[in-house]
């Protein structure tokens, strides 16, 4: 295999994996905060004002896995 | 990263880019906005001090809860321009001609880099003045002597990191929706873009509430006093 085949090969691992855990994780985020909500519907508006934060902390982790393929398309 | 930001005209030694420029256009219009309704301070406000009003209240209450009191007072100032300006740029890339005619300041990794350090230059000055700079730094040691060589490694490493992860989830986020708008444009023209630029709007101020909510939370461990 030459090597721009690697490089492809290689940014298309880096956003798969990253973006499968990360969904993985945010999901199950999600549920909980759905089950806690819904075992106490009077906490709706701060369980939701809550999960902003960590969802987005969780998406920053697949825009990572993003950012290096971008850079490895960039030297095919 | 693909290409980098073409460079337009020089300064002197300085290079001026397509996000500069764009910066430039968005940090006068703000300007201009701001003067407009802080002239004239009125006890029964007029309606564009009556919006500011009711900006800095909501951006007081976004970082109530996670700011101790005085650091609120003191730094909300800092924290609101950050978000402020953060979102403004974030929405610039919505308007007509963006990527193409003028360069979104924040789909530039130079621009959140910037911004991500001197967030951390603001964070240590903050830290340094509540403190000292061997306050600051005898926190970073970690809670204990016998854990000295542990700790201080691993928080001057988080120090580090801390705005790299600020700069590259700001960049990511932006530059990605910019390039999905742009592929979507070759799949569908018009219609596709439509849908993930109404997307960008809702992303576009989660970013930037993201980026400030933590600077604020570095600045609430930099400043927080220590427990007796």
């Amino acid at each position: 295999m030459d090597t721009s085949a690697i490089i492809a090969l290689a940014a298309m691992f880096s956003v798969a994996i990253c973006v499968i855990f990360a969904s993985l994780a945010q999901g199950k985020f999600a549920a909980s905060a759905m089950d806690a909500i819904g075992r106490q519907p009077e906490a709706a508006k701060e369980i939701r004002s809550g999960m902003l934060l960590p969802l987005a902390l969780m998406e920053a982790l697949a825009i990572y896995g993003t950012v290096v393929a971008m850079m490895l398309v960039g030297k095919i | 990263m693909g290409h980098g930001s073409s460079v337009l005209f020089s300064i002197g030694p300085l290079e001026v880019t397509g996000p500069v420029v764009t910066m430039w256009v968005i940090i006068a219009v703000l300007g201009f906005v701001s003067w407009l309704a802080t002239r004239n301070l009125k006890e029964v406000p007029g309606p564009l001090q009556n919006l500011a009003e009711l900006a800095v209240d909501k951006l007081r209450e976004l970082y109530s809860d996670g700011l101790n009191r005085e650091a609120l007072d003191k730094y909300l100032p800092v924290l609101g321009t950050f978000f402020i300006f953060i979102i403004t740029c974030n929405y610039s890339g919505l308007l007509p001609g963006a990527g193409k005619l003028f360069a979104v300041p924040t789909a530039s990794l130079s621009v959140t880099g910037g911004l991500a350090v001197s967030s951390l230059l603001f964070t240590l000055y903050a830290g340094c003045r509540k403190k000292g700079v061997w306050g600051y730094f005898k926190v970073l040691c970690g809670p204990s002597v016998a854990l000295v060589v542990l700790m201080l490694p691993l928080n001057l490493i988080e120090q580090v990191v801390r705005p790299v992860s600020l700069a590259m989830r700001l960049y990511g986020n932006i530059s990605g929706e910019e390039t999905a708008v742009e592929q979507m444009s070759h799949v569908l023209p018009v219609l596709l873009p439509v849908v993930m630029q109404v997307l960008s709007l809702l992303f576009g101020a989660i970013q930037a509430i993201v980026f400030t909510k933590l600077v604020a939370a570095y600045l609430e461990e930099a400043t927080e006093e220590e427990e007796e």
